[in-house]
């Protein structure tokens, strides 16, 4: 998948929206230092002549940032991360950009959970529906048929499928557990859509113009550090899971853990009556002339695999929720590192010599 | 003809190994870090020396990561073989991760034998006996103690599936690393390390390496070092071996018997008393097996994992806070 941000509509963006902003907030803030420099001068003011000149090397820096930033962007665009992978010893998993691995990533991690929660809630249905059947075996038995309701109702009342609170109370932690992994991953991929969309770009003009401001250094340099660590650390970090997608979301075997039984045996819903009345029924029926094991065929012809789904969903819960958490602390450590390295304050008053 | 030979150019570098990409990354750094303390230097920017001094330590730094990581990949292949840690096993990472299956498999016996029961429970609970014949009868459920054994097997199935989960957690986690840590994680994050953008990204991905490949199994093979000592000591009796079977053919429920036998007991629920003092004397061994071998094993092996990233992603220079991950534990 191509990411949008790589894509000719996002070009046109930067090009058209966000270089001109930051051009515009260059000019302004260019502008502005200049005339703290003239009055300066004019009132024999040296703080204000020294806060100009600190201003410019700021400035320089700020744009210099943006400059480096729109590079580094192209370049994630253009590198292969297979051929990354290939230069580390490693099969390559295919052809793609840093972008479109994030976001191929989190895309399979979702797909992945779900999967992990459809197999779980599979098994929680089959044995919600079986634990709910009631059958009354009448009493003096010949066959199916019991003589014993031939002219009243004698017999014994039980639930032949009941007694799976142990079973349901296992599967309903990782049915919670599968589910915050789907939403997580769900999340994560937002943040990254949103950081494709452009967004972030417009805290650069916001950087470049604040950082240049009195007292408004550190807000603008956490301005810059944010756009840059969630465009160049965020995607990076999610681009070098995408290379451990075959253990990590078992893509080499469709997105599902191999097991025995083979756990896309409990992918198929349909196989659960959508309202009562004809499904219900049949299965009443089957049950009463067949025998119990009818109604267990035909949710578990292969017998369940409860241990398979509940690892199935701790997997799910390491690549969609604590793989993309490492990516998101690896990118607010870089946020607080790079704030702090633009919010220093440089001290200029060896570079007045020469002015 | 120039972009050409140019291209030809480049294309050894695309096949050379990491350790050619990182030494360009560290010569690419290096002229940087050149320049900026050059025009430091030349307008008396004290801030800007400053910095070129210290990404010229950083690169040092760099610099020797690269060689101990080579240097000590035989060292720490050596420690993953060792017997004490490998047992007979190829490495640590598959010692830890047949430890991890064998342990998988015993929980996966545990929670069938709790399932068994509690649906032989369940099914001997719900039934209830009725006569009527025109219209005139009684029904009468004699079942009814069967019931007060369903809460707690509901939680026995919940704790011992939470541990199958968490092993497996921790087995998906050893198996990444063993595959990925000293190919992928560890050489990426020194090449990323080399650059000031990256160098927080590169030095977490250094310590999730590290602590992947060494400090999980490690935890894993020393809580298991721990309870094969306890389960060898004479004071395990009550904790090991195997745990009595309930019979249910002899615990079947008559759900129209409601004389009692004794002095206030039916039948039925000498039936369920026996059953719940059978249950009461294997959970012992239910215990140390869940509790022990399948819960807290992994909890600690994860929290060293968590204290390990915290240590050396500071050494590696990137201050990350773990506390997200170790919430997950």
């Amino acid at each position: 998948m191509s990411a949008e941000i790589c894509g000719p509509g996002f070009d046109s963006f930067f090009s058209s929206t966000i270089i001109p902003l930051v051009a515009y907030a260059t000019i302004v803030t260019s502008i502005l230092i200049a005339l703290s420099f003239m009055v300066g001068r004019a009132t024999a003011n040296p703080k204000l002549t020294l806060w100009s000149k600190t201003e410019v090397v700021q400035l320089v820096i700020s744009v210099f940032s943006v400059f480096t930033l729109s590079i580094i962007i192209n370049s994630f665009c253009i590198v292969d991360i297979g051929e990354v992978a290939v230069m580390f010893g490693l099969p390559s998993p295919g052809s793609n950009s840093i972008f479109g691995a994030a976001q191929d990533y989190l895309h399979e991690s979702t797909l992945y959970a779900h999967n992990a929660m459809t197999v779980v809630r599979y098994h929680l249905e089959a044995y919600t529906v079986m634990a709910y059947l009631n059958a009354f075996a009448c009493d003096f038995k010949t066959g199916s048929i019991g003589w014993g309701c031939l002219f009243g109702y004698s017999g014994e009342n039980m639930q032949p499928f009941g007694g799976h609170g142990a079973s349901m109370a296992a599967l309903n932690i990782f049915f919670n557990g599968s589910i915050m992994a789907f939403f997580t991953s769900l999340n994560f991929l937002f943040i990254l859509l949103f950081v494709y969309k452009g967004f972030v770009f417009l805290f650069l003009p916001m950087g470049v113009f604040l950082r240049a401001m009195p007292y408004m250094r550190s807000f603008g340099s956490l301005l810059i550090a944010l756009a840059m660590s969630f465009l160049i650390v965020y995607p990076l970090m999610l681009s070098v899971f995408w290379l451990m997608r075959n253990i990590v979301v078992d893509a080499s075997n469709g997105f599902v853990p191999p097991s025995s039984p083979a756990l896309t045996n409990y992918m198929d819903e349909d196989v659960f009556p959508d309202e009562e009345g004809a499904g219900s029924a049949g299965q009443s029926a089957a049950a009463a002339f067949v025998g119990d094991s009818a109604v267990s065929d035909t949710y578990f012809p292969n017998d369940p695999n409860i241990v398979g789904a509940i690892m199935f969903a701790a997997n799910a819960f390491v690549a969609a929720v604590f793989l993309p958490t490492t990516a998101l602390i690896a990118a607010i450590a870089s946020v607080s590192y790079l704030a702090r390295l633009y919010g220093e304050e440089i001290n200029l008053t060896s570079i007045t010599r020469l002015m | 003809m120039k972009k050409l030979l140019i291209f030809l150019l480049l294309v050894p570098m695309a096949f050379a190994a990491w350790q050619s990409v990182a030494g360009v990354a560290i010569m690419i750094s290096l002229g940087i870090v050149a320049a900026i303390y050059m025009v430091g230097k030349g307008f008396g920017i004290n801030e800007l020396q400053m910095m070129g001094k210290e990404e010229m330590f950083q690169l040092i730094a760099t610099g020797i990561l690269v060689v101990v990581l080579v240097s000590s990949d035989g060292l720490l292949n050596a420690i993953s073989t060792s017997d004490a840690f490998s047992e007979g096993q190829p490495t640590m990472q598959t010692n830890a991760m047949a430890m991890l299956d064998n342990t998988i498999g015993e929980m996966g016996g545990i929670l069938s034998t709790i399932q068994n029961n509690d649906r032989k429970n369940q099914v001997e609970g719900s039934k209830s006996s009725q006569c009527s014949i025109m219209g005139t009868g009684y029904s009468v459920s004699g079942c009814g103690g069967y019931s007060m054994l369903a809460s707690p097997m509901s939680m026995a199935g919940g704790i011992v599936g939470f541990s199958i989960g968490e092993l497996s957690a921790v087995h998906r986690l050893i198996q990444i690393s063993n595959e990925y840590a000293f190919s992928l994680l560890l050489p990426l994050g020194i090449v990323l390390r080399t650059i000031k953008l990256t160098r927080g990204a590169g030095g977490l991905l250094i310590a999730l390496g590290i602590s992947l490949h060494i400090m999980l199994p490690a935890g894993i093979i020393f809580s298991e070092m721990l309870a094969s000592s306890f389960a060898a000591s004479p004071e395990s009796a009550a904790y090991t071996g195997a745990a009595e079977d309930i019979d249910w053919d002899d615990y079947e429920c008559n759900a129209g018997d409601t004389m009692p036998v004794t002095a206030d007991k039916t039948e039925n629920e000498e039936n369920v008393i026996d059953v719940f003092n059978i249950m009461k004397s294997n959970i012992r061994k239910y215990m140390f097996q869940a509790m022990i071998r399948g819960t807290l094993g992994p909890v600690l092996a994860l929290l060293l994992m968590a204290g390990s990233i915290k240590a050396i992603s500071s050494a590696a220079g990137s201050e990350v806070d773990v506390s997200a991950l170790s919430r997950f534990v």
